[in-house]
Parts: structure tokens; C-alpha cells; sequence
């Protein structure tokens, strides 16, 4: 209490809200009404044309109105206050009133893309003066993409920044997320996921870094994302090396409370199912595979399905013992996406308020699953000016999450196996309705009757900030920012058992079954807690000296900690499914599991920056972080990352301004900088520690006997990966921004990657995982180029255009590679994460073609023929080389082009990748003994006794290895997002009186797509196509604010 | 305002911890701590015995020759279905469950090589911790060792010995080299010879210890090794000496009284007891628990328990070792004359009723049409016209074996069968009936051949079969011989390394994979049995007798690591 009349003191006759007020309800802040005094009437325009929805703001007040569809506005005001008008894109000003009564203002557009300011590591800076590589885009244009989940709207807008999604499960669809490509290898034989792991971005959400839910945000709570994609990110010190994707959220601005508010209905179908065979073909196909593996003797094969049977799955006459099931239209349907916003914004001169709740729900594109993703946000953002120079400020952000998804023991997982990969012979739905048993007993049309996995997270992300402007040094400011996130998740794994029907042909009745899996009901409790503390103190000096030299020089200290526990408890052989609590389940020791682990890491550093410019013409920068991190050994733990950069702005030169008046700008720039990258994955914890697991325990007598184990050798000397970074830029804008241009070309040397002596060290020394040394070396390059023009088509048709392109490369110099049999296997010199392939040339057709190439002892007529690249008249591991290309694209390209008539605004987005490759085992796949059906694609014109000119393989087709043949390209083009919006004449509105807008539209996500070879499945895909495939969504919507 | 920013230094005062990167492990044990806590030595050493590769992994070796029919197109199993393995893919096999079960060894071979090492390494230090057992634990390290040699010899001959744990500093400058099979089999002698003192001579098969390395066990391993050592495979001189030493192995226990080992009574049920159960038979098993169990019912079984013996573990006895169960009479079912088969006539085989009169081991090892198996009747049969079939069939569903034939032999016989249960029935390493049969072949190979009938007529009458005639003899006998281990061992990872040390791979391995369809006419209610061909494999190759070393092993040790011969 003594605190609160303290404030009251403090601030009395500056905050204009009373404390009690404020701690009461922080809703009531826009009710509050300033001491009405006289009425004020104005007009706001640029030139001649009226500004609407300019806000007039009296100072020190939350008065605020703003001007309608003629530019005019009246407001309450004292006779001598100051008012304060302000408009996105254009200056704001401040005019005192002295005693008028009616004023007009010309508020002057200041030069977007000159008076742009971006959001760099710790600060921001001005577009005009950067001299880093930072890609930015506005949380408007990405919250203009009906995607669910904002990182999968970001692909092809931030370039540089790679994106693929590749799976579409709600609230699980997060894409693969990385900055100009891989720059660092995983130890080799590591999956997928580990090499993104070592090549992650580091991701800083409001200053904090490691942030997670980036995905989860609320789009409409974004005010911009920026990529730090070259030196600069030093100042990231040891996590920056892969690159920064910095987010910021938005905050409130001055005025009256804006209410805004927004509704979404989208339905959601799946961008590519693939066509798969049905029961004839399989059954033709499949009898095709038995015949070759009885030798090819007629007299030793006994076909799989007769032709009668054959007859009766083409013609359907016998719908219960031959059926012809359609497994994808009997389980996929469309699914609807649900999404409502609700913001208020506002603020006086001295405190800015955000508020903003948002709710999602998404279900899945199945029947008979429980699959429902739900999600809300919440976020309070405020900032006050407690004292004159000192604002404090607090920024919450809640998410909920919750997913339901199906049970059965797939981890939720829709098993595309059995849907894709179901043989179609065999009974989804009987004609009487029931559900017969699919696919090994696992049809997904059971998948409701078995349980469910549910997923549940609640983080918190708090923010906490102080701000002192000290008033006796100028140009000195002191920041400090406190952050504490905690949440917990809870997952539950609830498996019941389930039943379906199978037709008994003796008895002639339906028998109902148990399916596979647990005979009675089974519970996984998981439990996860986590929080993360990270505090920092900036001092920051800005100030300019004789009127040119422009010096802000910052330094900071930060420090980080982060804990997280887990529980877990298992209970088996539930009496009964009726409840779903651990408590139910058998008492017997047996029947009962606990687990559980804890774990926590911390960092300390010290950062600073030094900026420079003489005239803004002459740039200069210098940055640092001295950064210290828990994994490595004792007394190694600091390393120092430094960056510097120059830039020159020719177009503040006279001579440039004389010859070239239409250049607003025109800057050239060169960075470099030193960052390391710790991102290795969670089994590298504690690496230079030899340490023992408890585990792998074995029996003797009935008892267990408890065991240990190591995992990983210890290296000693464990550090992290180090990048260099050089980057060359020109920047330029033409013609008051009818072309602007923008071109990086970069280079990177990652060095002491960390790697394991897999290749070179025998498997005979029995050691267990070899640890991460400081080995490896890459080298990766590239440029990223933005177009943009923008202007008008006839008069009221106005459009902006922006296109852009980013490669790269990256090439592996050293990785104490054993020289493998033949140069073109070598990892060395080619791309990082490369495989080898046996090069595929076609097919065998006929025995004389056979006889004639090199072949395999097991290749058959109808097999690939591989081209025998050595040259030895023998086929074998030799004969594989090193495709240059991944799943990782070395093009990604995006074109963004907004259009607006009247009322009307239109956005059109295309993306795209290239420079890709995409081995999928799932199309290699047809005829095999387990009875898996495959594509139309893989079996139509496959070769066989039938049709020897065909050009696909052979039905059950040996391969010795991975070939070529279902190495596919993946590039493509989609049209990723397209809006169309319409906003309510404000004439109209005004007869309202309490609407300020209202906007209508329909938007559209994956629309099309022309994929260069992968024309049977999704072209995003990793690997198989058994897989979530993205949604295409259709969106309606609309927002209205008041 | 003062205390505006004196309360933000608290804060930050507060929240900032001077050795903030010293994080402790909280999920695992600093090294340092292990070797002189008594209770993590234990552990460490209770880690070691799962080196020993046991046959309950998803794949079990059955199904890598001519006991069982595989389906799964995929990792591992089919590599070896199809004969198509090589040095280039032959890694693949090298996990456990559905990687292969580990018959690609080499990896996890000398991974627990090394953490024995290291254990004899730190037990031998000075200084190291004294505790009472520590003699008893480095001796069953050793058995252990020696029992990963073996193996190892099994699958490649001659493999590097190495019996120091290396450190990453050593990679530079070590290199491994092949030692002969001869110096391999020299050295497992030299283990057990040094662990034999320490170790007690038998546990109860109720007793707590039950599982570890004991005497009986070393004498077990020794036997099987010297078997092995004198096989044509390892031995094409026919070098008597060698078969010598492989009946005084076995003589151990034949000559003295069997160690006081006997055949159980009910060769059914000796194969489906839980751990812990009592029998006099196994000299070492692999036991499990519910907590550290095996799933091999649920893996091997059909649709009707809702396991995947025709997919996923795809395991279905093939009608080629149905057909070598002898009948009642003693006789073989059929004849063979080079690679064609005909009805013995003196048998007594009906091909229209082929389950009848059959030795009872094929009941007890095989479930097939017509069994009743945990109160339900197996029908395995389709319909003349196709229109329908038994609920076992292979018709109702790919999880029921296209051999139509289901393992038998370790399924319980009480248990629900299902993949919520934890099965706990032990794999048996050793057994008495093994000895008998080690210790009948090499009295055969020298030339006794009325003692290798005695210890096969043991053998088979345990089950009631009646003895092998005296008029049987030379190859006659040698076949008898084989087949009879081929059937009481069946299902017991035997087969495939039999038939290579045998030589007889080159023919067995070329014979087509059959199973057996069985049509009933339901107007007559009459089955027919019809054998149909499931697969023609590759051509076996004679280096396929002992397994190559991963193409990547042979480039890692930089030339010094010989490829197996013909590889």
C-alpha cells in the first residue's frame, strides 16, 4: 500500500490515470476522458488529398479521435494544449493549439522504404544507414495468409530464409525452418532432423532468445520479422551462426481505444493425395510380383488372386469378399480452420496499450478420427512513462494448446500406411456399415474407437522493461529487460482396446474382433515443466557531434538460465476404458511404469556495438559478444565473436545527387563478422563429460538386474563450431521507389564443425557413439536479390511488386573422409548432407538388352539398368556416386504483388523452390510380398512379360541400392496465397458513427502448384509419401474495427 | 524514482548468479563415480550380458533359411530371404529386432568386447575397489567375452582379437588384423580356462542367479565350439584330432553323468515355462521378466491373437521342414535323391492327411490346420472355389503366414496371447539335448557309429520316437543325424549356421521356399494339400557360408581387415 501512494506522488500531475484505476481494470483505460474544454475542428491532408483515419491525439491525455473519409476531425481540448497528429507512412507532428480553434495540418509521407526501421540484434537501426544483411517483413503481409500457423506463411517472403513444410498435421505442421541453407554437417549417418538441428536459425521473439512457439504466435499480433543472415549476427555470439530470425511484436500506439475485430472460416482439404491403385490393378500387379519371385516358371507359380477375383474387383459384383476399397475417399474429407481476433489498442502520450485475444481451432481431414487442434493467445502489452525518462513496460503473451489426436499407439499420428498404403482388396466399410478390419487390423476408420493422444501446452512468455533516458548525459539511455517464460505440458496416451467386424465365410455372419494391439486399456501420463530466466542491461549512447559525426555506441551484459523436470507414469491392464485416469489402472507392479528427468543449462555473455556514420553517408560498424555457455569444459567456456561492417551511401553525395537525381538511394555496404554455433543436438549434452546412463538393464533369475551404460565417448576438448561470414551488398532505390533493388552476394567458412570420425575409425575399437570433435570444415556462398517496383496502372489502380531470389551452396572441405572407392563418392567437395545413388538409365526391356550391359547377379529383365560408372563390367556399391543436390533447396524464390482499386486490394503470392532432389522409397515401392498398394503413377506402364516397352520397372523390382530412378526433382511453384479484400467506403461507415472499418475478403493458401517432376504427391515431401500432406485452405473473413 | 531503479538493480541483482555455467548432470552418472561405487560396478557388469545376442528379437534367424517363409520386403530380414546379401548392404543387419536381429554381429560384437575390457581394465588397476564377488565377476566377463568370440567366428572365421579398450587417441595408430579361426577358438579356450575357477558349476533354474555364466555353461560353449571347430566348413580335412576334441567337450558332460543335467520330460512344454520355472535341461538361457520382456508370441503368431506372423515378423514355418518331420514309425516322410524328394513308402505318409502320425516334436513346434491352440481350432484352409476360407487362412489376412503354418514352439500355452502381454519365456543358449547331439556327430565323424545313434536314439526317445535302426550307417546316418538336429533344435537359431558348417547351405539354400495350401470342398467336406512355391531365392554362393565384413569396416581399417574369403 505505502507503494502504491509512494506512486501516487510520484506521478501526480503527470499520469493522468489514477493508480487504483489502473490496477482496477486495465479494460477501463480507454473510457477515461480527459478535462473537456473547448471543441476543437481540423483538417488532416497530404497537399490537397484528405487523410483518413489520421489520429489526433491531445498531449498527455488519451483524448484521441481520428479524421474521417474528408479528413476532417473534431476533438475536446484545453485552449493551450498541444496536439499530436499522427499517420502510418508519415510524419508525425505536434501543434500547439495557442488559443485556435480550427487548424489544418499537412502531414508530409516520409519515404517508407528509406524511413523504414529494422530490428537488429539488441536495437534497431534505420534501413537507410544498415549495413548488415537483414531480410524484413511486415506482420501485416504475413498475417495476410490463412495458414494456421504463421513460420509456414513466412516461405518465400524473407529471402534467404528457406521454408518447407512438410506435413500438414494440426498444430504439428511446423515447417523445417533454415537461413541461406545448411552451413554445417551433423555427424554422419544423423537422420533429418538432426542435420536441421545443427543448422537451425536461432530464434529471438521480443529480445529473448531461444523463444519457442514461434510458430503459435497470434499473426495479428506481429509487427515484424527480420533475419539476420550474415556478420551481424555476431552479436549473437555462439548461437548466431546459422543465422536470427528476430520477431516483434506489436505494441500500442497513442489515441482513443481502437477496438479491432476479426472472423475466419476456412476449409482446409490436403494440397496432393496421391492417386493409388485400385483393387484390379493391385491384384494384377501383385500376381505379377508373385510370378517373378516363383522364377518366372509357369509351372511353380500359383497366382495370389485369380482372374474371377480380378474380374470381380473391377466390376464390383461382390462387394464383401472382393471388394474394391477406395481407402482415400473412404477416409479423408475436408477439414475447416476457425479463427477470431480480438484487439484493442490505444494509449495517452504516456501510457501505450495493446490487448489481444485470439482463438484457432483446426480439426483434421479424417473420418473417424479425433483430431482437433485448438489454440489461444493472449497478450497484454503495455508501456508506461512512469517519471519523465523512465518508462517501464510489460509484454505477456499466453498460449494455450491443446491437440487431440488419434490413439493407438502411432503417437497421435494419422498412419498414412494404412490409408496410402492399404491394400484395396480388403473390406474398409461393409455394405451393412461396419467397419471391417483394413489394413492389418489397423484401418484409420477405427482409429476413434482406440484412444487418444493429447497433447497440452500452456507456455507464458513475460517481459518486464526499464527504460532511463538519463537526463544529464545526453544521448545516454539505459535499458534493462527482466524475462521469465515457464509453461508446462502435459501428454496423455490413452489406449483402449478396439473392435471391428470380419465376415465369416463359413458361418456367414459378421464376427466382431478384437483389433491388434492391447487387450485391455493402457494410460501414459507425461508430465513436462519447464521455465527459462533471462535478464539483461544495456547502455546505450546516441548522440551526433558537429552537426555530421553520428556515433551510438552500445554495451550490454546478459545472462540466462533455463530448468526444465519430467514425470512420467504408465499404467497397464485398465479393468475397465470407462475412465481415463491413472488411478484406474491394475495395481499389479507389473502392469505400472514411472519415469522421469531434469535438466538445465545457462549462459552469461557481454555484447556491445559501435555505430559511426559521418552524414549518414559514410557507415561504419562494430560489434561483439563475449559469450560463455555450460557444455564445454571448465574454463573453455568463453569464446569471443566479433563483426564489423562499412557501407557507403553514394546517393547523399553531391555529385551523385547532381548527376542522378532520380537515385533516392543508393548505398553499397560489406560486412563480416565471427559467430559460432553451439546448436548441436540434445545427445551432445555434457559431451566433454564421460558419463553413464542408468538403463539397459538384464534378468537373471525372474528379477531385473539394473544396468549402466554409456552412450557417447568424452572429448575433453569439446568447443563450438565457428563461421566466418563476409557479405557484399548494394542497395538502391529509383525513382521514388518505382525499382528498387537490392543484392547480396555472400560467402561463409564454418570451421571446427563438429564432427564424428565415423569414417575413419573402425567399428572393431567397440566404441560406443563417437563424441563431436572439432573437425569439420564447410564452405557455403550465395546471393539473395530483391526487385521491387511499384506505381500506379490508371489512375485508383495502384500496385506494388516485389520479387525475390536466394541461393545457395555449400561445399565440404574437410571431414576426415576415408578416400572412398571412386572420386565422385567423395563427401568431400560437394554439398553438405548429400547421399550417393546408383545412376539409373532406364530399364532392362528384354534379355538381349540384358546380356549386353553390366548387371547386378539378382537384376532381372524389367529391373533399372544402372549405369556402370566405373567402367569394370560389374555393378556394385562402386558404381553409387554423390548427387550434388538434397532436400534442402538451393533456390527459393518468391513473388509478392499487391494491387488496390478503390476499395478493393488484392494480394497475390507465388513461391518457390529449385535446385532440389527428393528420394522417395514409398515410390520406388509396387508389388512387394507385404501387400502395401502403391501409386497409379509407379504402375502405370511398368514393364512386364505383357508390355516390354514399358518404362517404369518391373512389378516386386530389384534395386541394389537407391537409384536415381525415384531420385526426384522437387522443384516448384505455388501459388502460396492470394487475398482479396474489400474495405467499406468510409462514407458509409460514418452513417454508423462507431465503425471506423470494415473489411470483407476471401484469401486462399496453396492454391496451386506446379511441381516439376513430383506430379503424384505433394513436392515437399522428405523422403516417402506417407505422410500429413499441407493443407490448401480457403478462407473468409472479416475484420471490423470501432 | 530512486527507488524505482534501486528495486530494477535488486531485480537484476537478484537474477544473476556468478558461476551461472557450472551446470551438474541430473540425468546421468559422471564417470569418475562408477568405478568405485560397488552398486554401479554391478550394474556396469549386469549391462555386459546383453552382448549376447539372443533369438527373440522380431526377426529370429528362422526366417534367414529353410525353417520359415519371410514376407517383410524390408531392412535386414530379406537381404538374407532372398540371398542377395553383400559386403555393401550387409550393414543393415546389424541392429536388433527389426534391423536383423543382429546377424550382421560385428558392431555390436566388439561394442561389448570393449565394455569388457574396460571392466577387466578397471577390476585389474591397482587400487581398484575390493568387493567380495570380484573374482566371480571378471570370470563371467570372460565367459562372455569368449561367448561374443564365438559369435563372431560363427558368422565371419578368423576375426581380429582384441583385449585392450582403446581411446580415440589410439584411432591413429592402431590397425586390426584377422586372426585365424584357429587362434580365435585358442583364445575363447584361454577365457574360459581362466574364468572356469572362479565361476560356481550350475544354478538352479529357480535360483536368482540363474542366467549367469557358470562352469556348465563354459563346458556348453566349449563343446559347440569345438563342433564347430572340427566341421567341414572349418575343418575340409576332416582333421580327426579336431572331431576328438569335439567329443571330449561334449563328453563332459556325456561322460559324467551329464553334470547332472536331464532331457524334461515334455519337449512341448519345456519350450513354453516362464523364466524362473523348473527344468534340468538348459544350461543357460536368456531370461526376461515383465518388466524385461519378449514379444515373440505377438510377433509370430496370426490375426487371431493380432499379431503379424505374416507381415511384420513374418515368420511362417515353410512346408520344407514340415516334410522332414519323420513319421511315427520312425521313418522319414520322403527320400531324397539329389534335389528331388519322393514319398518314403515305408513311412506311412499320407499326402491327404499329412499332419497324421507324425514325430510329436512337429506338434509341439508347429501349429498348423486343424490344431487347436489356446481352445481355438485353427483353420487354415480356402474354399475350392475361393468364395471362402478359414479364419487362419492367408486369405482373411496378410497377418496369418502364406506358408499357412505358425510357430509353435515358445509360444505359451496359457497366456493370452497379445501384444499388451509381457512374455517372459527364456531363450535357451545351451541345452543337454544340444550336447547329445554335438557329442553324436562327432563320435559319427570318428567313425563311432553306434555311440552317435545311442545319444540320437536318447534324443528322440524323449518323445517317444523310435530308435534309429542299427542298419542305418554312413551317409545314411550322417543325414539321419542332421536331420535330427534340424528338428529338435529347430527354431533355435541352429539351422542357419548348420547348414553353412555342414556345407550343405550350397544345397539347401538352392531349394525353393514352399508352403502349403489347403483347399476344402465344402460339399465333401474333404481338404486337398497342395504344396505351393513361395520363392525361388538367388543362387547361394559358396562365400556365403560365412559372412562378409561391411564394405565401409574393410575401408575404415585402411586395408589390414581382410574381406571373408570371396567377398
Amino acid at each position: 500500500m505505502r507503494r502504491n501512494i509512494l506512486f501516487r506522488k510520484n506521478i501526480q500531475g503527470r499520469l493522468s490515470i489514477s493508480p487504483r484505476f489502473f490496477f482496477l481494470s486495465i479494460f477501463s483505460l480507454f473510457y477515461f476522458l480527459g478535462m473537456a474544454q473547448q471543441r476543437i475542428t481540423g483538417k488532416v491532408a497530404t497537399g490537397e488529398s484528405p487523410i483518413v483515419g489520421a489520429t489526433v491525439l491531445v498531449k498527455g491525455t488519451t483524448t484521441a479521435t481520428q479524421t474521417d473519409a474528408g479528413g476532417n476531425f473534431a476533438i475536446n481540448a484545453p485552449a493551450n494544449a498541444t496536439l499530436v497528429i499522427s499517420y502510418v507512412g508519415h510524419e508525425t507532428k505536434e501543434v500547439k493549439l495557442s488559443n485556435r480553434t480550427s487548424i489544418s495540418i499537412d502531414l508530409q509521407p516520409i519515404n517508407q522504404q528509406l524511413g523504414e526501421v529494422v530490428v537488429v540484434g539488441y536495437g534497431t537501426q534505420k534501413k537507410s544507414t544498415l549495413t548488415g544483411s537483414v531480410s524484413t517483413v511486415s506482420g501485416n503481409d504475413v498475417a495476410k495468409s490463412p495458414s494456421p500457423n504463421v513460420s509456414n506463411s513466412l516461405a518465400g517472403r524473407l529471402p534467404g530464409l528457406i521454408v518447407n513444410q512438410r506435413t500438414g498435421t494440426p498444430g504439428r505442421d511446423n515447417p523445417d525452418i533454415l537461413i541461406r541453407g545448411g552451413g554445417t554437417v551433423p555427424p554422419v549417418g544423423s537422420d533429418f532432423g538432426t542435420y536441421l538441428t545443427y543448422n537451425a536459425p536461432l530464434v529471438v521473439i521480443d529480445g529473448v532468445q531461444g523463444r519457442g512457439d514461434l510458430s503459435r504466435l497470434n499473426p495479428q499480433d506481429i509487427e515484424s520479422f527480420s533475419v539476420l543472415k550474415d556478420g551481424s549476427a555476431a552479436i549473437y555470439g555462439a548461437a548466431g551462426a546459422n543465422g536470427v530470425i528476430l520477431v516483434t511484436t506489436k505494441s500500442g500506439s497513442r489515441g482513443k481505444a481502437d477496438f479491432s475485430f476479426s472472423y475466419n472460416y476456412a476449409i482446409d482439404n490436403p494440397t496432393k493425395v496421391p492417386d493409388v491403385m485400385d483393387a484390379a490393378t493391385f491384384a494384377e500387379v501383385y500376381n505379377e510380383g508373385v510370378f517373378y519371385r516363383a522364377g518366372r516358371n509357369p509351372a511353380n507359380y500359383t497366382p495370389q488372386y485369380t482372374d474371377a477375383q480380378i474380374q470381380k474387383y473391377r466390376d464390383g459384383s461382390d462387394p464383401i469378399l472382393n471388394p474394391n476399397t477406395d481407402w482415400v475417399g473412404l477416409t479423408l474429407h475436408h477439414s475447416y480452420v476457425k479463427n477470431l481476433n480480438l484487439q484493442v489498442n490505444g494509449g495517452s502520450d504516456r501510457v501505450r496499450y495493446l490487448l489481444s485475444f485470439g482463438s484457432l481451432q483446426q480439426n483434421g481431414n479424417f473420418y473417424g478420427n479425433t483430431m482437433l487442434y485448438k489454440q489461444y493467445n493472449a497478450r497484454v502489452k503495455v508501456d508506461i512513462e512512469l517519471v519523465r525518462n523512465l518508462t517501464v513496460g510489460a509484454n505477456v503473451n499466453a498460449i494455450f494448446k491443446n491437440g487431440d489426436y488419434p490413439g493407438g499407439g502411432n503417437g497421435g499420428n494419422i498412419n498414412f500406411y494404412n490409408i496410402l498404403g492399404a491394400n484395396p482388396t480388403i473390406v474398409g466399410k461393409y455394405p451393412n456399415g461396419l467397419l471391417g478390419p483394413g489394413r492389418l487390423g489397423q484401418s484409420s476408420l477405427l482409429n476413434d474407437q482406440r484412444g487418444y493422444v493429447r497433447n497440452n501446452s500452456t507456455p507464458i512468455y513475460s517481459t518486464f522493461t526499464a527504460s532511463y533516458a538519463v537526463p544529464f548525459i545526453k544521448g545516454l539511455k539505459f535499458d534493462a529487460s527482466f524475462n521469465y517464460d515457464f509453461g508446462s505440458d502435459f501428454n496423455k496416451d490413452w489406449q483402449i482396446p478396439y473392435y471391428y467386424y470380419e465376415y465369416n465365410t463359413g458361418t456367414q455372419q459378421y464376427d466382431k474382433k478384437q483389433g491388434t494391439g492391447l487387450a485391455n486399456a493402457q494410460l501414459s501420463d507425461n508430465y513436462f515443466r519447464w521455465n527459462s530466466l533471462l535478464t539483461n542491461v544495456r547502455a546505450t549512447y546516441d548522440r551526433t557531434f558537429l552537426n555530421n559525426h553520428h556515433v551510438m555506441a552500445m554495451l550490454g551484459w546478459e545472462q540466462s538460465q533455463y530448468n526444465n523436470t519430467s514425470a512420467s507414469a504408465t499404467r497397464r491392464n485398465f479393468l475397465s476404458p470407462a475412465i481415463d485416469q491413472l488411478n484406474q489402472g491394475s495395481q499389479a507392479a507389473a502392469d505400472q511404469g514411472v519415469g522421469g528427468s531434469a535438466f538445465s543449462s545457462s549462459t552469461n555473455n557481454y555484447f556491445g556495438r559501435l555505430n559511426y556514420d559521418f552524414k549518414s553517408k559514410y557507415l561504419f560498424e562494430f560489434l561483439f559478444r563475449y559469450d560463455g555457455y555450460w557444455n564445454f569444459p571448465s574454463g573453455d567456456r568463453y569464446g569471443f565473436f566479433p563483426g564489423a561492417s562499412i557501407g557507403w551511401r553514394l546517393s547523399e553525395e553531391d555529385f551523385m545527387k547532381n548527376a542522378l537525381p532520380f537515385v533516392n538511394q543508393l548505398k553499397i555496404r560489406a560486412t563480416y563478422g565471427e559467430t559460432g554455433n553451439n546448436r548441436f543436438s540434445s545427445d551432445k549434452n555434457f559431451a566433454f563429460l564421460q558419463s553413464y546412463f542408468i538403463g539397459q538393464n538384464y534378468v537373471f533369475g525372474s528379477n531385473d538386474a539394473p544396468g549402466i551404460y554409456s552412450s557417447l565417448l568424452s572429448n575433453p576438448t569439446f568447443t563450438w563450431e565457428k563461421a566466418k561470414k563476409m557479405d557484399f551488398g548494394l542497395e538502391s532505390l529509383l525513382w521514388n521507389g518505382k525499382l528498387g533493388v537490392d543484392f547480396t552476394y555472400w560467402l561463409q567458412k564454418r570451421r571446427d564443425i563438429l564432427a564424428t570420425r565415423n569414417l575413419s575409425i573402425p567399428s572393431t575399437f567397440g566404441f560406443p557413439n563417437l563424441p563431436p570433435e572439432n573437425f569439420g570444415e564447410v564452405n557455403s556462398h550465395g546471393f539473395e536479390l530483391i526487385l521491387s517496383t511499384k506505381g500506379y496502372i490508371i489512375k485508383d489502380l495502384t500496385y506494388k511488386v516485389s520479387g525475390n531470389i536466394a541461393y545457395n551452396n555449400s561445399k565440404v572441405i574437410f571431414l576426415d573422409e576415408v578416400p572412398p572407392a571412386r572420386d565422385y563418392q567423395k563427401v568431400t567437395g560437394k554439398p553438405v548432407y548429400t547421399g550417393l545413388y546408383y545412376k539409373a538409365d532406364g530399364i532392362f526391356h528384354n534379355q538381349a538388352e540384358l546380356d549386353k550391359y553390366p548387371h547386378d547377379a539378382n537384376t532381372q529383365i524389367g529391373d533399372i539398368r544402372i549405369v556402370d560408372l566405373d567402367g569394370n563390367g560389374k555393378i556394385n556399391a562402386d558404381d553409387r556416386y554423390r548427387v550434388p543436390y538434397t532436400s534442402v533447396p538451393k533456390y527459393v524464390f518468391g513473388l509478392n504483388s499487391d494491387f488496390q482499386f478503390k476499395n478493393f486490394d488484392l494480394n497475390i503470392f507465388f513461391q518457390g523452390q529449385a535446385g532440389v532432389r527428393n528420394y522417395d522409397d514409398r515410390a520406388a515401392a509396387l508389388g512387394e510380398t507385404d501387400f502395401t498398394n502403391a501409386t497409379v503413377w509407379r504402375a502405370t506402364d511398368r514393364w512386364s512379360p505383357t508390355n516390354p516397352n514399358g518404362s517404369k520397372p518391373r512389378s516386386s523390382a530389384y534395386q541394389p541400392g537407391n537409384t536415381t530412378f525415384f531420385l526426384f526433382d522437387g522443384s516448384f511453384v505455388r501459388l502460396k496465397t492470394v487475398e482479396l479484400g474489400y474495405n467499406i467506403p468510409a462514407s458509409i461507415l460514418q452513417k454508423t458513427k462507431t465503425l471506423k472499418g470494415l473489411r470483407v475478403y476471401v484469401s486462399g493458401f496453396n492454391l496451386a502448384t506446379w511441381a516439376k517432376e513430383i506430379k503424384f504427391a505433394d513436392p515437399e515431401f522428405n523422403g516417402g509419401y506417407f505422410n500429413y500432406p499441407p493443407s490448401r485452405i480457403i478462407n473468409f473473413g472479416a475484420s471490423i474495427k470501432f | 524514482m530512486k527507488k524505482l531503479i534501486g528495486l530494477l538493480i535488486i531485480i537484476v541483482f537478484f537474477s544473476c548468479k556468478k558461476n551461472v555455467l557450472n551446470v551438474e548432470p541430473q540425468d546421468r552418472i559422471a564417470e569418475s563415480a562408477v568405478w568405485g561405487d560397488e552398486s554401479l560396478i554391478k550394474a556396469y557388469h549386469n549391462e555386459l550380458y546383453n552382448g549376447i545376442p539372443h533369438g527373440f528379437y522380431i526377426h529370429m534367424y528362422s526366417k534367414y533359411t529353410d525353417e520359415a517363409y519371410n514376407s517383410a520386403p524390408c531392412c535386414g530380414a530379406d537381404i538374407f530371404k532372398l540371398n542377395t546379401f553383400n559386403q555393401d548392404n550387409i550393414g543393415g543387419a546389424g541392429g536388433g529386432d527389426f534391423w536383423g536381429g543382429y546377424i550382421y554381429y560385428w558392431n555390436q560384437g566388439y561394442t561389448y568386447i570393449r565394455k569388457i575390457d574396460v571392466f577387466l581394465e578397471q577390476m585389474g588397476a591397482s587400487g581398484s575397489l575390493e568387493f567380495s564377488d570380484k573374482k566371480r565377476l571378471i570370470a563371467e566377463a570372460k565367459f562372455v567375452r569368449a561367448f561374443i568370440y564365438f559369435n563372431l567366428i560363427e558368422r565371419y572365421g578368423g576375426v581380429p582379437i582384441v583385449t585392450k579398450s582403446y581411446g580415440l587417441s589410439d584411432a591413429a595408430s592402431v590397425t586390426f588384423k584377422r586372426n585365424t579361426f584357429d587362434e580365435c577358438v585358442a583364445f575363447i579356450q584361454k577365457d574360459i580356462d581362466e574364468a572356469l575357477p572362479d565361476l560356481p558349476a550350475k544354478y538352479a533354474s529357480t535360483d536368482p542367479n540363474y542366467g549367469r555364466a557358470t562352469k556348465d555353461a563354459s563346458y556348453a560353449l566349449l563343446s559347440r565350439l569345438y563342433l564347430y571347430a572340427a566341421s567341414p566348413l572349418f575343418n575340409p580335412t576332416h582333421d580327426n584330432a579336431k572331431w576328438q576334441k569335439a567329443a571330449a567337450a561334449a563328453a563332459v558332460f556325456t561322460e559324467n553323468a551329464d553334470r547332472g543335467y536331464t532331457l524334461y520330460p515334455n519337449y512341448r512344454n519345456l519350450f513354453n515355462q516362464n523364466s524362473g520355472a523348473s527344468q534340468n535341461e538348459f544350461i543357460l538361457t536368456r531370461n526376461f521378466t515383465s518388466s524385461n520382456f519378449q514379444q515373440a508370441p505377438a510377433h509370430n503368431l496370426g490375426r487371431r491373437y493380432g499379431a503379424y506372423g505374416g507381415w511384420w515378423a513374418s515368420n511362417g514355418p515353410t512346408q520344407n521342414i514340415v516334410d522332414d518331420y519323420d513319421m511315427i514309425n520312425g521313418e522319414p516322410a520322403f527320400t531324397w535323391s539329389g534335389n528331388t524328394k519322393t514319398i518314403n513308402p515305408a513311412s506311412g505318409y499320407d499326402p491327404n492327411h499329412p499332419y497324421w502320425n507324425r514325430d510329436p516334436r512337429f506338434e509341439a513346434s508347429i501349429l498348423h490346420d486343424s490344431t487347436v491352440f489356446h481352445g481355438d481350432l485353427l483353420e487354415m484352409w480356402v474354399s475350392s472355389t475361393s468364395q471362402q476360407f478359414g479364419y487362419d487362412s492367408w486369405k482373411q489376412s496378410s497377418d496369418n503366414p502364406r506358408s499357412s503354418y505358425w510357430i509353435r514352439k515358445f509360444m505359451p500355452e496359457v497366456q493370452p496371447i497379445s501384444f499388451a502381454e509381457h512374455y517372459t519365456i527364456p531363450w535357451p543358449h545351451f541345452r543337454l539335448a544340444e550336447i547329445y547331439l554335438n557329442y553324436a556327430e562327432a563320435k559319427f565323424e570318428l567313425g563311432d557309429e553306434a555311440k552317435c545313434r545311442e545319444y540320437i536314439n536318447k534324443v528322440r526317445a524323449r518323445v517317444g520316437m523310435p530308435p534309429i535302426a542299427a542298419t542305418v550307417t554312413g551317409q545314411a546316418l550322417r543325414d539321419r543325424l542332421y536331420n535330427e538336429r534340424r528338428i529338435e533344435l529347430s527354431f533355435e537359431n541352429h539351422r542357419f549356421f548348420d547348414i553353412r558348417r555342414w556345407k550343405i547351405a550350397n544345397v539347401i539354400e538352392n531349394r525353393p521356399i514352399y508352403g502349403m495350401d489347403i483347399f476344402l470342398n465344402q460339399t465333401t467336406g474333404v481338404k486337398t494339400y497342395t504344396p505351393v512355391l513361395l520363392l525361388q531365392k538367388n543362387p547361394y554362393q559358396d562365400k556365403m557360408n560365412l559372412l562378409p565384413i561391411a564394405t565401409d569396416e574393410i575401408k575404415k581399417n585402411k586395408g589390414t581387415l581382410e574381406q571373408t574369403p570371396g567377398w
